[in-house]
């Protein structure tokens, strides 16, 4: 199976949920509305992406965007285990509530906790949203927005 | 009657003789050297080198000298949140109480150097030694410390693993000569009759329940460290730590001397005859290096095994261990029944 | 919740709005005990367990101990610094963690490394997965109290980082891949001593079984503990040699091979038992097949004679004097061939197959000399979901046997 017929089938399954489709190097990222999100992922599952690698988030502070991207994969099925399909979806910088996928991958478990306490993005429906690597008062600065600074010390006098 | 003859008249008094000498300072010099002989065998068979710095002519063998000097002049911290009566009384008590049965034990045949009488010494000394293990629970219990009581508790599920095991393994010799006294179990086995050759499944039992009892591998279970730290002496520093660890020595030296005594011919090939040295002293040297061999072979099961689950011991001892100490006790009955003993 | 002030002065408990920052009440009858962070049988980190009796109902892995802000990090650097950033995740499996970094670049700059500096990035990354494995027996050795398997596994874990200190010129953190090659080519006499150390390990795998693996007391702590399911395993995404034991055949090396991988020929072991004992086993089995592949990358750079092991593209804008220098002396400084390096606009997702399992790197380019965003999933990060789902229902002296068989390492999942 090629990449390409990988790009047909989840537009065949998906149909008119998906707002857009980009193309990365080694990485197919679908773009669907925040509402269809959950919807989106339980057809993607029946696919056979059976799992997730990552939740990625991205800071945009320019386009005032911040782009959600659960990178699945499958493990059940061969062909598809070596192409990775990016599920995402753009949110307004000051949102704050986004739907969990936690009831279709249980993978996003520890994955959302790390995005949640990063980018300050509450995931509803998670049963167990706490900061993860983070301690709370650090995690309340989500440090991973583009407008978090990190202010490193160099040689410097008093 | 000069001084000096006073102090050795009271030195070899036997019941004095027995506990101190016996109990305390041979434990201690036996200590070392199976300390240093466990380390170095298991660093030989790891490939390391294992102590070496201190006394490094003689392959570091008052390493164990330099660790008791530092435990000795170390800070005992004793936190706040315990219960402090409980704490220092529990291990000095588990002390004493570990060295108390070798005073009910003979050393030799000569009356005149037994400390008590004798007849009921296997039972009384069998009675005494299992008293320090409930010391053990509760110093954990009163050290407040989620781990110390885990380990208290891991030690009180042992006690019910190999307490009857011990008993029953033991007793079977008692089955084989009807006597409880060590003394006539000693002289059943003259002539190269050693019970370890007449009923091996008996020995086999008490060893392993002897290795269940003083935290031996592969059931080294209460004081795992990757688990509850150190036990029930978690909270314990110093000094007092030096004490828990010098009762569980003493108390695995003083189950090999019932085992050198009940299996291994006590003070046998030797025929002890009259005064102090060739009547009292020589026998006690005999047991006591039969019992240092004893502990040999116990610590070098170290470098070879790990460590039993805690249910895994449970079930070992009851489902294994029962049935084989009670076969040894049957062969042993069957044993006197036929005539093969005295 | 108390009134906690953070020491910084910034943001105490007592104002925190979000959620999660609170303590929480536990069950009746149920006794908490913290595992860790400074733990004897823990590593950097904290497993917070719930018991009833001796048997575990709840576990929350409690992680973050040794997290060192690297995704932050690498969005203030230069491209060429992530290398020795990222390494610091696994220091011993250095050249297995950095390489998607290193792949995931290259694709957006379009690049790729000679073949030569391709079959030394697997030489690198075999005898790493060697070291690492060693490294988890090492330690999984203490969690059972076998303290003969603690001192073997890191005594010839120390055969594997000489042959790496002399291919790299680092015992550890090696930052030999960088972008469109390696940094150095083997030493003259490198394959005769790497024949000699393969050879030695076949013979100490075989020791390891006898004392060990087939050791009755091991056998019976690690039987049917810890089991993973294969649906459970899926369904949790977990990696590795984890997951292969657990029966699923997943290697990148296979599914999806990078490097020279598809050129050689080696196999993919896959347990189905699932639980601790075939971890153990799966493991000693792919220390034998990175041995396979060892022997036929020595007999490849063997054969062929010495090549470029750096693209072209590098050497074009390096300053004369370094070209200069490097034809008379044979050796260059990296630095002005890749600081001010510019890759072009675009996203990568690169994987490889660590010792731990699969880490995957997710770059993003906004064209400039920094990357605008890296997202690192390592093999321990995606590992770590295992003590929530599997160690309710064991007891308590299966955690350490759990956690040993999972080949869990805090600095790698913390990042």
């Amino acid at each position: 199976m090629s990449s390409s017929e990988v790009i047909e089938k989840i537009k065949e399954a998906l149909g008119d949920i998906i707002e857009s489709i980009e193309e990365g190097k080694g990485v197919v990222h679908v773009f669907v509305p925040v509402d269809k999100i959950v919807e989106a992922a339980r057809k993607l599952k029946e696919l056979g992406f059976d799992h997730i690698k990552d939740v990625t988030a991205i800071d945009y502070p320019k386009e005032n965007v911040i782009k959600i991207i659960y990178h699945a994969s499958s493990y059940g099925n061969v062909e598809l285990s070596k192409y990775i399909v990016g599920l995402g979806y753009s949110i307004p910088r000051d949102t704050e509530r986004v739907p969990s996928l936690y009831s279709v991958w249980t993978t996003a478990d520890f994955q959302e906790r790390e995005v949640y306490e990063a980018f300050g993005i509450v995931f509803e429906g998670h049963p167990d949203l706490r900061p993860l690597l983070l301690s709370p008062p650090v995690a309340e600065l989500k440090p991973l927005r583009k407008d978090f600074v990190v202010k490193e010390e160099t040689i410097f006098r008093k | 009657m000069d001084v000096i003859d006073v102090i050795v008249k009271i030195i070899t008094w036997p019941p004095l003789w027995q506990l101190v000498v016996l109990g305390l300072v041979a434990p201690l010099g036996v200590v070392v050297g199976i300390l240093w002989f466990e380390r170095k065998t298991a660093a030989r068979v790891q490939r390391r080198f294992g102590p070496l710095h201190v006394s490094p002519r003689i392959g570091g063998a008052i390493q164990l000298i330099a660790d008791l000097m530092r435990y000795a002049f170390q800070e005992i911290i004793i936190p706040k949140t315990v219960d402090k009566g409980v704490f220092l009384i529990a291990p000095l008590t588990a002390l004493v109480l570990s060295i108390v049965p070798v005073v009910a034990v003979p050393f030799t045949s000569v009356s005149h150097y037994w400390p008590i009488p004798m007849e009921y010494s296997v039972l009384i000394s069998l009675a005494l030694s299992t008293i320090s293990a409930i010391f053990i629970v509760l110093a954990g219990w009163a050290s407040n410390n989620k781990f110390s009581i885990i380990g208290g508790m891991r030690e009180a599920y042992m006690i019910t693993a190999y307490e009857l095991m011990i008993i029953l393994a033991i007793l079977s010799v008692s089955a084989m000569t009807t006597s409880y006294n060590f003394v006539d179990v000693v002289l059943a086995q003259t002539g190269g009759k050693w019970f370890i050759i007449l009923n091996p499944l008996a020995f086999l039992a008490a060893f392993i329940s002897v290795l269940m009892a003083t935290s031996g591998f592969p059931f080294e279970i209460p004081e795992s460290e990757n688990e509850v730290v150190a036990g029930p002496f978690t909270e314990y520093s110093g000094l007092l730590y030096g004490v828990n660890m010098g009762a569980a020595y003493i108390k695995r030296f003083v189950y090999s001397i019932f085992i050198t005594l009940a299996f291994l011919g006590g003070w046998l090939p030797y025929q002890p005859g009259d005064g102090f040295i060739s009547g009292y002293l020589i026998p006690s040297l005999v047991i006591i290096v039969k019992a240092t061999i004893l502990m040999a072979v116990f610590s070098f099961l170290r470098a070879v095994y790990g460590r039993y689950r805690l249910d895994q011991a449970l079930d070992f001892a009851w489902k294994l261990l029962f049935p084989l100490a009670l076969m040894g006790f049957g062969l042993g009955l069957l044993e006197a029944y036929i005539g093969l003993i005295g | 919740m108390s009134g906690f002030v953070s020491t910084r002065g910034q943001v105490g408990f007592n104002d925190l709005k979000i959620p999660g920052a609170w303590s929480r009440k536990i069950g009746k009858d149920l006794y908490e005990v913290f595992i860790g962070p400074q733990h004897p049988g823990s590593g950097h980190m904290r497993i917070i367990i719930r018991i009833d009796g001796d048997v575990i109902v709840e576990a929350d892995p409690d992680m973050g101990y040794v997290h060192r802000t690297m995704e932050k990090l690498g969005e203030g650097r230069e491209w060429i610094k992530g290398i020795p950033l990222y390494e610091r995740m696994a220091i011993h499996d250095a050249c297995n963690v950095t390489l998607p970094y290193v792949r995931a670049v290259e694709q957006l700059l379009g690049i790729e490394a000679p073949l030569r500096a391709k079959y030394l990035r697997v030489l690198l990354c075999e005898i790493n997965r060697i070291a690492a494995y060693l490294y988890g027996f090492g330690i999984f050795g203490v969690f059972v109290g076998h303290s003969t398997m603690y001192m073997w596994p890191f005594g010839d874990r120390e055969v594997w980082i000489e042959l790496a200190d002399w291919l790299t010129g680092a015992r550890l953190t090696h930052s030999y891949p960088v972008f469109g090659g390696v940094r150095r080519d083997v030493p003259a006499d490198f394959t005769n001593q790497l024949r000699k150390a393969i050879r030695y390990m076949r013979k100490r795998l075989e020791e390891y079984r006898k004392i060990y693996v087939d050791n009755p007391v091991i056998r019976a702590r690690l039987e049917d503990v810890g089991v993973i399911p294969k649906n459970l395993a899926i369904e949790l995404g977990i990696t590795g040699p984890n997951l292969r034991a657990s029966g699923v055949l997943y290697d990148v090396r296979y599914n999806d091979p990078y490097e020279v991988y598809d050129e050689l020929d080696f196999e993919i072991p896959v347990f189905q038992e699932g639980d601790a004992l075939a971890r153990v086993w799966q493991r000693v089995e792919e220390i034998k097949q990175s041995l396979r592949i060892l022997e036929q990358v020595a007999d490849w750079l063997d054969k062929h004679p010495r090549e470029p092991i750096l693209h072209d593209r590098f050497w074009k804008t390096a300053p004369p004097l370094h070209k200069k220098i490097f034809e008379t002396e044979g050796r260059a400084k990296l630095v002005p061939l890749y600081a001010l390096l510019k890759v072009p606009k675009g996203k990568a997702y690169a994987k490889a197959e660590t010792a731990r399992g699969e880490i995957t790197y997710y770059v993003e380019s906004d064209g400039g000399q920094k990357p605008y965003r890296v997202r690192i999933v390592s093999a321990s990060a995606r590992n770590a979901i295992v003590f929530k789902y599997i160690l309710p229902g064991h007891r308590v002296m299966d955690l350490p046997t759990i956690y040993g068989s999972i080949d869990y390492f805090p600095p790698e999942a913390d990042r």
